[in-house]
C-alpha cells in the first residue's frame, strides 16, 4: 500500500488529523514521499537499510488498556511506564506530564535543523499515534526513569515526546527500550532546555532481533544550559539513532555520546549534529562501536558553527572495533565553520582489535578470548567509568557481560 | 636440556630472518645474545614467546620437555616463559593490578596450584613494586599508558618478578634507561636469579652485562649465532664492534 492510501485508511487513528494546518503539512510530506527518488547516495537517512520495508508497512496501533503508571518512589524520583507510546497525565509542584497537543506538532514542524528528506521523521509526523509532554518545573532537581513498552506483535508506534526543562531545573532521565516483539517504534523526542537548566539523558536500547527502533531527538539549549545524552545500544534488532542539538544561546553545551554493540546480521545507523548558533558554547560528539559477525554500522557526525558563534569549542570522535572480517563500519565526520575564533576537531579510527595488545596480554598467560574481552572492555572503559549513576552503571555492565559472552 | 633450539629458520613477509640457529640453555644459566641492528635478535625473542606473524621454515625448539610449537602463546607463558618487551605495548583502560592478578592465576591454574586471593596478591604486588622503586600510585594506572621509557621497562621487570618465570627473555631491556634506572632494573633481575631459572638477555651493549653477569655470550649476525663464549666476547664487541663477525 502506498503512503497516501495507508494514511487515508488509518487517518481516524492518527493524532490531530482534524487539524487543518496539520493536514496541510502532512499533504506536503506525502508529496515528498511520492516525488523522492530515494537517492541512497546523498541521503544519510537511507544508508544500509531497505526503506521499502519501512514505507510499505501495515499500520497497526492499539490504545493501551491499562493506564500507564507514574510512581513517585521518593521525593524527587519518578518511574514512568510508557505503553505503546502513551503515558497517563500527572501533575505535582515539580513535574507535569500531559498528552501532546496540536501546538507541539506545529512547533516542531517549523524546525529547520532536521533534514526535510529524513523519511523516518516524516513518517513519524504523518502517522503520529502517541506521545507525551514532560515539563520539569523551575529550579527542581528531578530523576525520571521511563520504561518504553510495546504490548503486541505487528504494532507500529509513531511517538512524539516533548521534554521541557524550565529555568534552573535539573533532570536525570533514563529511558529503557527493551522490547521482545515483532514491532516498530519510531520515536521523536523534542527537548527544550531553558536558561541554566541541565538534562542528563541516558538511553538504553536492548530490543530483540524482530523489533525495529528508530529514535530521533532534537534538543535546543538556552543560556548556561547543558544537554548530555548517552546512548547504549545492545539491541539485536535494527536501531537508528539520529540526534540533533542546537546551542541557541551563549555558554550552553551539548554532549552527544553513544556506544553500540552489534553482532550477527544486525545494522545500526547513527548520526549526531550540533549547530552552534551563539558565542561561547561547547559541544562534544563521541560514538564508539563494537561490531562482530556480519554487523554493519554508519555514523555521521557534524558540527555546524554559525558566523556569530565565536569562541566555539566543538569536538567529534568516532571509534570502531571490527571483531570480524565481515563486519563493516562507515564513519563520516564533518565540520562546517563560518566563524573565525573557534576550536574544533574531528577524528575517526576504525579497525580490528590491536594484535600487538593481544600478543602482549597472551604473553602474560591470558587466553586469547580473555585478552579480546579485556580489550573490548578497555575500549569503552572511559565511557563506562564516567557513568555517575550507580543503577545505570550496573545495568550497562550486565549487558556488556552478556554481549562479551557471545564473543568467540 | 632446559631450552634447546635446533636449526631454527624463520621468515616474515618473504624475508628470511633466522637461519639455522642453534642455542642451548641449561637450568640456572644466564645467556646473552649480542648483535647488530636487524640481525634477528628480537625475532628470536618473539618466536620463543609465540608471536604468530612469523613463518617457521625449519627447526625445533624444546622447552622443559615440551615441543614449544605445540604450545600457544599463553601456554608458553603458563609453562614459565616470560618475554620482557623491547617496546611494551600501551593498553589504555586495562588496569595493571587486576591484569597481573589474572595473569598469575592463569599460571597457577595450569600448574594445579591454588589461586592467589585479592589480599595476598595486593601484598605481593606492593612489596615487589617497592623493591623496584615503583610508586604505588603507578599500580592504579592502565598498562604502560603514559609511562616514560624507563617506567615501562621497570614495569616489565615488576611483571617478571610477580610471575617468577623459569625462563626470562629480556629484549633490549637496557634501551631507554638512564644509569640509575638500569641499576634498579638489573638489581631486580639479579634478585630473581636462582639455580632453577634461566635468563636470555638480548642487548647491543656490554653495559647491561656489567650488571647482570652472563655465563655465556653469543654473537648473532645475519640470523645465526656466529660465535659463543664467555664475558670476554662482550668486551671484544665493546672494543671492536660487530664488524669483525660479519
Amino acid at each position: 500500500m502506498n503512503i497516501q492510501d495507508n494514511y487515508q485508511k488509518n487517518r481516524k487513528n492518527i493524532f490531530f488529523s482534524e487539524n487543518k494546518d496539520i493536514a496541510t503539512h502532512r499533504e506536503k510530506l506525502i508529496n515528498i514521499f511520492e516525488n523522492d527518488r530515494f537517492d541512497k547516495k546523498n541521503n544519510e537517512s537511507l544508508k544500509n537499510i531497505n526503506l521499502k520495508n519501512f514505507i510499505d508497512f501495515k499500520y497497526k496501533y492499539l490504545i493501551p488498556e491499562e493506564t500507564s503508571v507514574i510512581n513517585n518512589n521518593h521525593e524527587n524520583s519518578y518511574s514512568i511506564v510508557s505503553v505503546n507510546g502513551q503515558c497517563s497525565t500527572f501533575k505535582d509542584d515539580k513535574i507535569e506530564i500531559t498528552k501532546i497537543i496540536d501546538e507541539d506538532y506545529n512547533d516542531f514542524s517549523k524546525n529547520n535543523t532536521i533534514e526535510k528528506n529524513d523519511h523516518f521523521v516524516n513518517l513519524n509526523s504523518l502517522f503520529l499515534n502517541s506521545g507525551f509532554k514532560i515539563v520539569i518545573k523551575r529550579n527542581y532537581n528531578i530523576k525520571i526513569k521511563i520504561s518504553n513498552i510495546v504490548t503486541d506483535d505487528d504494532l507500529t508506534i509513531f511517538q512524539k515526546n516533548n521534554i521541557i526543562c524550565q529555568e534552573g531545573s535539573s533532570l536525570s532521565l533514563i529511558e529503557e527500550y527493551e522490547n521482545k516483539n515483532n514491532s516498530t517504534s519510531n520515536i521523536l523526542n523534542v527537548i527544550k532546555l531553558e536558561k541554566n537548566s541541565q538534562l542528563n539523558h541516558f538511553l538504553i536500547q536492548d530490543n530483540s532481533s524482530n523489533h525495529n527502533l528508530i529514535i530521533t531527538s532534537h534538543s535546543s539549549c538556552k543560556k548556561d544550559s547543558t544537554y548530555t545524552q548517552k546512548v547504549y545500544n545492545f539491541s539485536e534488532g535494527y536501531v537508528r539513532n539520529f540526534h540533533y542539538s542546537e546551542l541557541i544561546e551563549t555558554n550552553s553545551e551539548a554532549d552527544l555520546q553513544g556506544i553500540f554493540f552489534l553482532k550477527d546480521n544486525n545494522t545500526s545507523n547513527n548520526k549526531t549534529f550540533v549547530k552552534h548558533l551563539a558565542e561561547d558554547c561547547k559541544s562534544n560528539q563521541v560514538y564508539k562501536g563494537i561490531l562482530n559477525d556480519r554487523a554493519k554500522a554508519t555514523y555521521f557526525s557534524n558540527t555546524h558553527v554559525d558566523q556569530v558563534a565565536q569562541k566555539t569549542e566543538g569536538y567529534q570522535l568516532s571509534k570502531g572495533i571490527l571483531l570480524s572480517d565481515n563486519a563493516s563500519y562507515f564513519s563520516k565526520p564533518e565540520l562546517k565553520i563560518y566563524a573565525d575564533d573557534v576550536k574544533c576537531s574531528h577524528g575517526s579510527t576504525i579497525g580490528p582489535i590491536d594484535e600487538n595488545a593481544i600478543f602482549y596480554l597472551r604473553s602474560r598467560g591470558m587466553s586469547k578470548i580473555a585478552a579480546t574481552k579485556i580489550l573490548i572492555s578497555s575500549f569503552i572503559n572511559e565511557e563506562l567509568s564516567s557513568i555517575d549513576n550507580e543503577q545505570m552503571s550496573e545495568i550497562i555492565q550486565k549487558k556488556l557481560v552478556r554481549y562479551l559472552s557471545k564473543v568467540k | 636440556m632446559f631450552l634447546e633450539i635446533k636449526n631454527l629458520s624463520v621468515k616474515i613477509e618473504n624475508k628470511n630472518i633466522l637461519k639455522s640457529l642453534n642455542l642451548n640453555i641449561n637450568k640456572g644459566e644466564v645467556h646473552a645474545i649480542m648483535g647488530p641492528n636487524g640481525c634477528g635478535k628480537s625475532t628470536l625473542a618473539n618466536v620463543l614467546a609465540g608471536k604468530e606473524d612469523y613463518e617457521i621454515l625449519n627447526g625445533k625448539i624444546n622447552f622443559k620437555d615440551n615441543d614449544l610449537f605445540d604450545l600457544n602463546i599463553e601456554e608458553r607463558a603458563q609453562e614459565g616463559m616470560f618475554l620482557a618487551f623491547q617496546y611494551p605495548v600501551e593498553i589504555p583502560g586495562v588496569n595493571i593490578t587486576p591484569f597481573l592478578h589474572s595473569a598469575i592465576n592463569s599460571k597457577r591454574k595450569r600448574m594445579n596450584e591454588e589461586e592467589i586471593d585479592n589480599l595476598s596478591f595486593a601484598k605481593l604486588l606492593k612489596s615487589k613494586a617497592s623493591d623496584l622503586g615503583i610508586n604505588i600510585d603507578m599500580l592504579k594506572r592502565s598498562v604502560n599508558t603514559g609511562f616514560s621509557g624507563g617506567e615501562k621497562k621497570r614495569y616489565e621487570i615488576l611483571q617478571m618478578s610477580i610471575l617468577n618465570p623459569d625462563l626470562a627473555i629480556l629484549d633490549e631491556t637496557d634501551s631507554g634507561l638512564d644509569i640509575d634506572a638500569l641499576k634498579i632494573v638489573t638489581d631486580g633481575v639479579n634478585k630473581l636469579k636462582t639455580k632453577d631459572n634461566s635468563f636470555l638477555i638480548i642487548t647491543h651493549y656490554q653495559k647491561l652485562l656489567d650488571y647482570i653477569k652472563p655465563d655465556y655470550v653469543h654473537v648473532m649476525v645475519n640470523g645465526s649465532i656466529v660465535k659463543s663464549g664467555g664475558s670476554e666476547i662482550a668486551a671484544e664487541i665493546e672494543k671492536d664492534g660487530f664488524q669483525k663477525f660479519q
